[in-house]
């Protein structure tokens, strides 16, 4: 049985000579499959933040409504210091890929398990910043879109340091050289979309 | 062409020019809440 595997395990995805095997997966890009499902994947993620953000507009352009609604403050003190936390989370993540590729093992674990850190303590803050802020979702429209926009991009965050827990965990089992370190590069791409979102976010609820 | 889905390092730089755009319009509008 095991032998067996391992036979066919050597022939996956190839159509050999004899006809055997599962036929060759069609590819129709240029760029990598494990790549491009990523790529999709944020561009979807762009069209979802779209949406929250046309209600966001909607209340502030087109309803001429104030932000935040009447009585409510947000702490834009805290969320500034949350915002240089995430952001140098990117900084390290950048640091653990540019490590593995140039073969800097210390550098790659350093760097990946730090923006699992930044990463966490940024979702931390937001959460402490939630049970104190004051108002809910339910009390006014503009709680409603701060609370989605801040809770979906938090999501977001969640899911990253998973991927990032995925990438720490391979990184101090060995994972990953200067040639082979795709599984850095695509939550890398990942976790700078979520801080781009963060910093659009930021921009227009807290500042603006 | 900047492309930030093409590579790490691209979609790093793409978060710099981010930054750098959000922290202007960010000034931009406070200037002009202050002026106007």
């Amino acid at each position: 049985m095991e032998a067996a595997s391992v036979t066919q395990g050597s022939h996956a995805g190839v159509h050999d000579e004899h006809g055997h095997g599962p036929p060759e997966a069609n590819r129709s890009s240029r760029v990598e499959p494990q790549l491009l499902g990523m790529l999709l994947f944020i561009i979807s993620e762009v069209m979802v933040f779209g949406a929250f953000f046309t209600a966001y507009f909607f209340i502030r352009v087109v309803g001429g409504a104030e932000w935040p609604a009447e009585g409510d403050h947000l702490p834009k003190l805290i969320a500034g210091v949350n915002t240089a936390i995430l952001l140098s989370s990117s900084f390290t993540m950048h640091w653990a890929l540019e490590s593995a590729k140039a073969g800097n093992r210390f550098g790659l674990q350093a760097g990946i398990f730090t923006t699992f850190g930044l990463g966490a303590t940024f979702l931390f803050i937001q959460i402490n910043e939630y049970v104190h802020l004051g108002f809910a979702p339910q009390d006014s429209a503009q709680g409603s879109v701060f609370y989605g926009l801040t809770g979906l991009h938090g999501a977001h965050v969640a899911v990253g340091l998973t991927l990032l827990a995925f990438t720490t965990i391979r990184a101090f089992r060995g994972h990953f050289t200067p040639t082979e370190h795709r599984g850095v590069e695509v939550p890398g791409i990942y976790w700078h979309f979520v801080d781009v979102m963060w910093v659009v976010v930021y921009t227009t609820v807290y500042i603006i | 062409m900047l492309n930030p889905l093409r590579s790490e390092a691209e979609a790093f730089r793409f978060l710099l020019y981010v930054l750098v755009v959000a922290a202007v319009i960010a000034g931009l509008v406070l200037l002009g809440r202050a002026l106007f």
